[in-house]
């Protein structure tokens, strides 16, 4: 049925409709009333008088353009060890992902698998590399860099943005960029997409670490390459904004093909029941491990530095609770201001793990022009013509009429109903 | 379009008193002092009603019929009855006769308690854009109220005005009037106990009150027999 629904959804999405279209939740009531209009359509009764006239109102006003949207990025660092006499920059490693949604229905648009799964398996990674990093003998030589960032949907917009505003020595100490997106969905598959060509030196390490780290997890990881076109301005992947600023980036999703504008953008169809936290726990295990495994250079020795039922597990928990709360709390960009609580629930756990978190706030300029009004009260009467409103009219004067003939002829006399505005004189009371 | 639904509704509910105000002698004996008299003492007796309701009725959370709830609702009814008494028996009125005076008080008790319970509701409700079929039939619950109230005076004038009544004629007026002042508990409970649709306790007070006006009506040309007008 879901699928359904999200093949509704991209038809709708491209389309250009001249009447607005709303989305409800079947309940009961909905569901009486639907039968009732095909029954009556089926037998091609017209509204009658009393029965089949439906008004429907959603007492909305004219929706009116959105003046500034703007793009919030969170980023958090994490330092690594600096030795003494290390003066220069260390090296940095960087995990990525979108947290903003979109689809055909905003306000519905809670996209559990795109991009949920990302966020939850990146504030998994912050938390272990946290602990790990709490202890200065566990501390790595590398810095790492957490980015939550918005505009995903819309060509990755806000990640752009984001890197113009780094300073050119950190975006230079960048090896890699990991991009995590739609990891949530059962399967023993991912892909490891990348703009580089697959025979540089750069992928083929960091694929090796992975594809190891993977065939002991029981993961198996497939790269993917697809050029960038420069000229074309649409961006499928995260790394590809990344690749355009010269920083060596892979996206890891179980998506295989490269998604279209508002394609797997977190619509109304992904729910909850699209992932399955074990499989988000199982790429997070496989992203910290292969980190873990580059960061202190043991490529090719099976190492378990998050073992299970270590105090450096991945904690299913923790990664069903923020899965939970994500899923229930639609993430359009332009319905999220500055201080929406969700971004300052996101800087507060990054605050509690990492030393330094920034919000970076971005204006919004893109060629996508929204609107106000994501949701609105639907009210359903059920209403008789005018018709029935004359009948009734007729009817109750005609009773009235009827009333005051019978108490005049049966307390006065019929002479009197004839002349009635000649006050006849007072006669006594007759019981008949 | 829906107002006009109101003014219907409204014309339903209230019409008939006007319509009887107008058509029976009553209107020539200028009995408009008699009106607001029972209009007050009926507004005196609901408000006292009201307070007993408040202090000694427990709110029920589910619908069925409380025997011993319903019976100290009966007990309050019975305020009404002392309501109706001192309006008719007490208060003096000039220029009217007996027979009409009964008429007047039941018509104005009538109209107040209408007006009171019902055009609250017909103002929210009638005018909203839903279509029901509640405030017509309310309009000839208001109809048959009217019937039982005139009723109810008629025997109240016979028992409490009139001093000589043919004596196998008492029991029967008592026995109707038990009925009249009944009558509130055994809707309640066609209404709550049976879960009767609204349209048929309607239905069914149309057609009691027309069998009990008619009773009554007996009874008061029996009454007036022996004394001859």
């Amino acid at each position: 049925m879901l699928e359904n629904i999200s093949e509704l959804e991209q038809l709708l999405i491209h389309k250009t409709l001249p009447y607005p279209v709303y989305f409800a939740f079947e309940n009961k009531k909905i569901l009486s009333l639907l039968r009732e209009v095909e029954e009556n359509d089926a037998a091609g009764k017209h509204a009658t008088a009393v029965t089949g006239g439906y008004k429907l109102v959603v007492p909305v006003s004219e929706p009116k353009k959105l003046a500034t949207v703007s793009l919030s990025n969170l980023q958090a660092w994490l330092p690594g060890l600096r030795g003494d006499g290390d003066a220069s920059q260390l090296p940095t490693i960087a995990v990525v992902a979108s947290y903003d949604t979109f689809g055909v229905a905003p306000a519905l648009s809670e996209g559990s698998d795109s991009n949920g799964s990302g966020v939850v398996a990146l504030l998994e990674l912050v938390r272990l590399f946290s602990r790990l990093y709490a202890n200065p003998k566990t501390q790595g030589r590398y810095n790492i860099l957490f980015g939550l960032t918005s505009g995903g949907p819309f060509n990755y917009n806000g990640t752009s943005k984001w890197l113009k505003g780094f300073d050119q020595r950190v975006r230079e100490s960048i090896d890699y960029a990991i991009c995590l997106n739609s990891i949530g969905t059962r399967s023993n598959n991912l892909l490891m997409h990348v703009s580089k060509p697959p025979d540089s030196i750069y992928i083929k390490q960091l694929y090796d670490v992975f594809k190891d780290v993977g065939s002991q997890i029981g993961l198996e990881v497939t790269l993917k390459h697809k050029k960038i076109n420069i000229s074309n301005s649409r961006v499928s992947w995260e790394h590809e904004q990344f690749s355009r600023h010269r920083v060596t980036a892979v996206t890891l999703s179980k998506i295989e093909h490269a998604p279209d504008l508002l394609e797997h953008s977190g619509g109304i169809a992904d729910k909850r029941e699209k992932v399955d936290p074990s499989a988000v726990a199982q790429v997070v295990k496989l992203t910290a491990e292969s980190l873990a495994s580059y960061i202190f250079g043991h490529q090719g020795s099976p190492i378990e530095v998050f073992a299970d039922g270590s105090s450096l597990a991945v904690s299913h928990s923790y990664i069903g609770s923020w899965l939970e709360l994500l899923s229930r709390t639609p993430r359009v960009a332009a319905f999220m201001s500055k201080s929406d609580p969700l971004i300052e629930a996101f800087r507060k756990e990054l605050s509690e793990h990492t030393p330094e978190v920034s919000i970076h706030n971005e204006p919004f300029d893109s060629s996508f022009v929204f609107y106000n009004v994501p949701k609105a009260e639907l009210s359903i009467y059920q209403v008789a013509s005018v018709g029935l409103d004359l009948i009734i009219l007729v009817a109750v004067s005609a009773y009235l009429f009827i009333l005051f003939v019978v108490l005049v002829i049966s307390t006065k006399s019929l002479d009197d109903l004839v002349v009635m505005f000649r006050r006849p004189p007072t006669k006594k009371f007759k019981g008949a | 379009m829906t107002l006009f639904h109101f003014f219907n509704c409204a014309a339903l509910t209230f019409g008939p008193h006007f319509v009887y105000y107008t058509a029976t002698p009553l209107s020539e004996y200028d009995a408009l002092r008699t009106c607001w008299k029972a209009a007050l003492v009926y507004l005196g007796t609901t408000l006292v009603k009201l307070v007993c309701l408040a202090t000694f009725l427990q709110v029920s959370e589910n619908d069925n019929f409380d025997v011993s709830q319903e019976s100290l609702k009966a007990v309050i009814n019975l305020l009404d009855v002392l309501g109706l008494y001192i309006a008719l028996t007490q208060l003096t009125y000039r220029n009217i006769s007996q027979n009409h005076k009964f008429q007047a008080v039941g018509l104005c008790w009538a109209f107040s308690d209408s007006l009171l319970h019902r055009l609250a509701p017909l103002w929210v409700g009638a005018r909203g854009l839903e279509f029901t079929w509640d405030y017509l039939l309310q309009g000839l619950e208001s109809n048959a109220n009217l019937v039982f109230t005139i009723s109810f005076t008629a025997l109240g004038s016979l028992m409490w005005l009139r001093k000589s009544k043919p004596k196998f004629i008492v029991p029967l007026i008592y026995i109707a009037a038990a009925v009249l002042i009944t009558m509130p508990s055994i809707i309640n409970y066609l209404r709550q106990g049976l879960s009767w649709d609204f349209s048929k306790v309607v239905a069914f007070e149309l057609l009691a009150s027309l069998c009990l006006a008619l009773l009554t009506w007996q009874l008061f040309i029996a009454c007036q027999r022996p004394i001859g007008q």
